[in-house]
């Protein structure tokens, strides 16, 4: 309810996300925290840091934006000065490499609005990292679940 | 009642409790700390633009752009305790033969601590430069700005503008090598 009442609020699906490569090392190291938003009026600008999602790809990727271009609509009836209206072209590079990110679009050219997640806004160090462990060592996820259940079981009342 | 587990409980409830409150105060008190740096210089000296293949399209040429700027900025200012790094980018933004408003970074740099924070650069673009339409023919020219990303250790993600050039820099013809 919380979830789905922030992402309405911040208009992403993901409001918060945790980083999962080192890509954008220093600036964001694995398992810290980014909160997330997309606003609809705004249009993407160089030196945000967005979260996308190209299809092809299961993984959310945290880099920075390089290049934006925004076409000139054709289309009838729509309003010019509206953000939106405009298609918007966008290209990122992730920190810590040393090349843009056109070999990560799965074959795209560039990246659009609608393959954008979120603009990172707040950050939060470490405290993702939780999740990132149980992946990395499956051990410790059944160590923690069975530590629970044996609580569970030998607690009284 | 007074179990071990419900003594662990509190004290941890109690901890996380007033460790979110101190980390809100650290995020909030950047907002009080920080204080907009003096405006810096940014001159473009040269810019030379020479057709290229593309990259994904080995016969087709395109316009590459080659930008030699100098740079001075004290970003001193923008170091407080809550500041991890600071991201520094030039951009340029301009308008194509066909409308596109185009902004595109040309050269970055991470500055992690306040000692470096004084930028004296004389440098030319570090990523590929060129046009969504592969050239630069009748576009307008192009402002250069220097701009920067405060990071934060926690909290939010500040942007700003440190220096602009004056006039805006038009691009030469093309001009082929052979």
């Amino acid at each position: 309810m919380i979830w789905k009442g922030l992402g309405l609020i911040t208009n992403t699906e993901s409001p918060i996300v945790v980083v999962l490569s080192g890509s954008m090392e220093p600036a964001f190291y694995r398992g810290d925290l980014l909160f997330l938003t997309n606003p609809s009026n705004q249009r993407y600008q160089t030196g945000d840091i967005t979260v996308y999602k190209v299809p092809g790809a299961d993984i959310p990727i945290v880099h920075r934006v390089l290049e934006t271009h925004d076409l000139v609509s054709d289309k009838r009836g729509v309003v010019a000065a509206a953000p939106l209206a405009q298609q918007q072209l966008l290209l990122t590079k992730g920190d810590n490499n040393h090349i843009d990110d056109i070999e990560l679009y799965q074959g795209l050219e560039w990246l659009e609005r609608k393959h954008i997640v979120g603009k990172v806004r707040g950050f939060l160090p470490y405290v993702g990292y939780v999740t990132i462990a149980m992946n990395d060592f499956p051990q410790l996820k059944y160590a923690l679940l069975g530590g629970l259940g044996l609580l569970a079981l030998i607690q009284r009342e | 009642m007074h179990s071990i587990y419900s003594r662990i409980n509190n004290v941890s409830a109690m901890l996380s409790t007033c460790l979110m409150v101190l980390l809100g105060a650290i995020s909030l008190s950047s907002f009080l700390f920080t204080s907009t740096p003096p405006p810096g210089t940014l001159a473009v000296t040269n810019v030379k633009v020479f057709p290229g293949n593309a990259r994904r399209y080995a016969n087709k040429y395109q316009d590459f752009a080659f930008v030699n700027f100098n740079l001075t900025a004290d970003l001193k200012p923008l170091f407080n305790w809550n500041t991890k790094q600071l991201f520094i980018y030039v951009s340029a933004e301009y308008e194509n033969r066909q409308g596109t408003k185009n902004e595109v970074v040309i050269f970055d740099r991470i500055v992690q601590n306040k000692e470096d924070a004084y930028i004296d650069i004389a440098g030319r673009n570090k990523y590929v430069f060129r046009d969504v339409s592969a050239s630069f023919e009748d576009s307008t020219p192009a402002h250069y700005s220097l701009k920067y990303n405060v990071m934060p250790y926690v909290g939010i993600l500040t942007y700003g503008e440190a220096a602009r050039t004056v006039d805006p820099v038009p691009f030469p013809e093309s001009q082929d090598l052979s």
